[in-house]
């Protein structure tokens, strides 16, 4: 048992099955260990959600799709499908059945043709040929006669207009500039011009709708004018691509960007895509770019809240915001120890304390002596309720309803600065385990069970600290017991695995830690799913009722608080 | 020679050259990207005889980004800030264009004088006042233009006269009669002046606002 347990999760989870039935026997989460006694690899579990993760490169293959099927149907060019598809925010059943009516006005709506009366103002030369009424046919007949150019709409010249004048450049005032650029309308402009007014609307303004220089000119420029009038500057045409998979992503409600700054991923959920779908699920999605991009496919939190649906971990959010509330504790960093009232701030993960002065051993988080934890009736997760009827009594109504708040807060926020402070204490440890490779007889494979226990640790942090946000929205009934229950398991498991972490290695412990850190790692691993999964079904089975109202939940029978 | 310096020497002597807009553009600090535009507020407008100031600076974009402008003169206008001269005009937003010159866009705020958009307001306060009384936004905006803008003012006065209470109720575009009425009360001046101009105490304005909603106001 001690030497191969790197080998596989299956042997974890073989190994620990003593260890859950004797959690079972609280009852709190009996149909699980059913589950769990399923390979556990294969199950698809209730917390996770399926959704792909799709490089710029595939999303811009599906928008080249999209383009191909318009081009197809509407014989046009593939760019100018695009522009067409992007001006009806990439909607082809309505472009089809608006283009089926009037193409011409499409056209002109999509920056593509010129309205049948260009007004006056518009600088248009008089010699300019074609009668633009028939938009429709210009295309067309664009598409027959030069199949294979592509460049029908770059009227690049090398040499200036017929007449004598040399060319002057409405913009720059520059006469020596001898190539000229337009779009269908025959605006010239000089290419230095061009250049630096796509750049900048690419760079500065984020646009990937480039129209016509002149004033009131409603053309746009098709991705091969943009190219061109970029010289082939890569970066920038690189950037207006990216706005271009931008926009149809940001149109389409399955599809997100990827939060996470510079990174260009996008993740495809259609099953947290609909608002109704977020009282049920919790969408947490990761891009493919990096295992650490991980974000919430419903709201804008750009963390894992499992196992909290976004309508509650945004109102929680909300309420820590508020400073009226958290004033009152913030101030404080430090706590007192309840003996000798020394000033005490914690410096490590693990809540265990022992006062250096009068080595009197506490619990942080609750303040009360530690010794009280190692037994049955641990209760420190649990607000209460007789403490709070007594403060009631005693104080009003709204101080208890705060103290309420910072009871769960409190732990919140513990848990947060745990999971910061453990990952702190790693790179310490890591320290300790590279000596102890030199010094005893591991190889580096088996002292790496440290960094697994830190991570569980770290993730568990987490998911405890979202279940305090929704303990304090939960109604108090006998499914909040069995919540708190869970939670409970949870967080004992997590403070003993922390406390481990902390225990100070030398040569001769270290086989034995490492086996108790193992076996607790696999022990947490397995209670957080406990809880995720739990609290997963009960979301699913409308099983948590909330003692204010939520969004897209049921209005609460009473108040409770 | 940088094309954005080039294009603004050119604008800023096109300017000089023009005698016919009555249009001018100076120097600040001797940089040709610092400027202060004028021009003469329109004919049968109440900017009339106004002689108008804008601070003009050159972005480092120019022209592809649009200038940015506001006036140094103060003025009353549905469109304009009264407070910081900050001017409500789509050219200078989403709708510029680099064919546009300073010329041009001086000469598209000289026609914003004359035609006023309140639907899409600067300043709330001076568009409510032009909805609801056109002939008292005009005289205030007259009295206006002959304080700041050194116009001919309401019987030719001389310009330049400030201070006075008067002054403060037609700056305001108020009747006189209603901020004595207040001011009787016992409230200060300043404060019933400041009221009444919030609430629009104007024209037909006056029937639908009774006395208490001002003093209730007015004891805020």
């Amino acid at each position: 048992m001690s030497s191969d347990y790197e080998l596989s999760d299956n042997e974890y989870y073989d190994e620990d099955d003593d260890e859950v039935m004797y959690d079972d026997e609280d009852g709190s989460a009996s149909e699980m260990d059913v589950d769990f006694r399923i390979s556990p690899n294969t199950k698809v579990k209730s917390y996770e959600i399926d959704f792909d993760s799709l490089s710029q490169a595939q999303v811009e293959k599906q928008i080249s799709q999209d383009v191909e099927d318009i081009s197809g149907i509407f014989g046009v060019e593939p760019e100018v499908a695009s522009l067409l598809l992007r001006n009806y925010n990439w909607n082809k059943e309505r472009l089809i059945e608006k283009y089926m009516d009037s193409a011409t006005a499409v056209s002109i709506a999509a920056g593509l043709a010129l309205p049948e009366k260009p007004d006056s103002s518009s600088r248009s030369r008089a010699t300019q040929s074609q009668p633009v009424g028939a938009v429709r046919r210009t295309t067309r007949r664009n598409t027959n006669e030069q199949p294979k150019s592509g460049k029908t709409k770059i009227l690049e010249r090398v040499t200036p207009p017929l007449d004598d004048q040399p060319f002057v450049c409405p913009i720059c005032f520059d006469d020596s500039q001898t190539k000229t650029m337009s779009l269908q309308c025959n605006h010239k402009f000089c290419t230095e011009c061009w250049n630096a007014y796509t750049t900048s609307k690419i760079r500065t303004e984020a646009e990937h709708w480039i129209t016509c220089m002149a004033e009131d000119c409603k053309l746009v420029a098709t991705d091969d004018f943009v190219k061109s009038a970029l010289k082939d500057d890569a970066d920038v045409f690189t950037r207006y691509q990216e706005l271009v998979v931008r926009h149809y992503v940001s149109c389409n409600k399955n599809l997100k960007y990827c939060p996470y700054p510079s990174c260009t991923h996008t993740v495809s959920c259609p099953a947290g895509a609909s608002k109704s779908a977020l009282t049920t699920i919790v969408p947490i999605v990761t891009c493919g770019a990096s295992a650490g991009h991980k974000f919430c496919f419903g709201c804008n939190v750009d963390a894992d809240h499992r196992p909290v649906v976004c309508g509650v971990a945004k109102m929680w959010l909300q309420k820590c915001q508020d400073d009226s509330e958290t004033a009152n504790w913030i101030k404080s960093n430090t706590k007192e120890c309840s003996k000798c009232q020394s000033t005490i701030e914690k410096n490590g993960g693990c809540n265990h304390m022992t006062c250096k002065k009068c080595k009197y051993e506490f619990c942080w988080v609750c303040m009360g002596p530690w010794t009280e934890h190692g037994t049955a009736w641990y209760s420190c997760n649990r607000y209460d309720e007789k403490a709070s009827i007594d403060a009631r009594d005693a104080q009003s109504r709204s101080r208890a309803s705060l103290e309420r708040y910072l009871h769960y807060y409190n732990r919140w926020a513990n848990h947060e600065q745990s999971a910061k402070l453990s990952v702190e204490l790693y790179t310490k440890t890591e320290r300790k385990m590279e000596e102890m490779q030199i010094t005893s007889d591991m190889t580096w494979i088996e002292v790496q069970f440290m960094k697994k226990a830190v991570d569980e640790v770290f993730k568990c942090r987490m998911t405890l600290k979202w279940t305090y946000a929704m303990a304090y929205y939960l109604e108090k009934n006998n499914q909040k017991e069995l919540f708190e229950d869970n939670q409970r398991d949870l967080e004992r498991a997590v403070e003993e695995l922390s406390e481990l972490i902390e225990s100070s290695i030398d040569p001769e412990s270290a086989l034995p830690l490492r086996q108790k850190v193992t076996d607790k790692t696999v022990y947490v691993q397995k209670r957080n799913e406990i809880m995720l999964e739990d609290t997963a079904n009960g979301f699913l089975e409308g099983r948590w009722k909330w003692n204010m109202s939520i969004d897209g939940f049921d209005e609460p029978t009473e108040y409770a608080y | 020679m940088d094309a954005r310096l080039r294009r603004v020497n050119k604008e800023i002597s096109d300017c000089k050259n023009d005698k016919t807009s009555n249009i001018s553009v100076e120097l600040v600090d001797n940089s040709p990207f610092h400027l202060i535009g004028s021009f003469l507020g329109p004919e049968e407008t109440p900017y009339e005889g106004g002689h108008f100031q804008v601070d003009i600076i050159i972005p480092d974009s120019y022209p592809f980004q649009p200038v940015k402008m506001k006036f140094i003169t103060k003025l009353y206008h549905p469109n304009v800030s009264s407070a910081s001269g900050a001017i409500c005009l789509d050219i200078l937003k989403d709708a510029w264009s680099p064919v546009l010159t300073l010329k041009s866009t001086l000469i598209s705020l000289q026609s914003l004088l004359c035609s006023p958009e309140p639907n899409d307001p600067q300043d709330a306060e001076v568009a409510k006042h032009y909805m609801t009384s056109r002939a008292s936004f005009e005289e205030t905006a007259r009295y206006w233009t002959h304080i700041y803008a050194g116009g001919p003012g309401k019987d030719g006065k001389k310009s330049g006269k400030t201070g006075d209470s008067r002054d403060e109720v037609a700056m305001a575009g108020l009747d006189k009669a209603h901020v004595d009425k207040f001011e009787a009360l016992g409230f200060e001046r300043s404060k019933v002046i400041d009221v009444l101009r919030r609430l629009n105490y104007r024209g037909a304005n006056v029937a639908k606002l009774n006395d208490d909603r001002i003093v209730e106001e007015l004891l805020k």
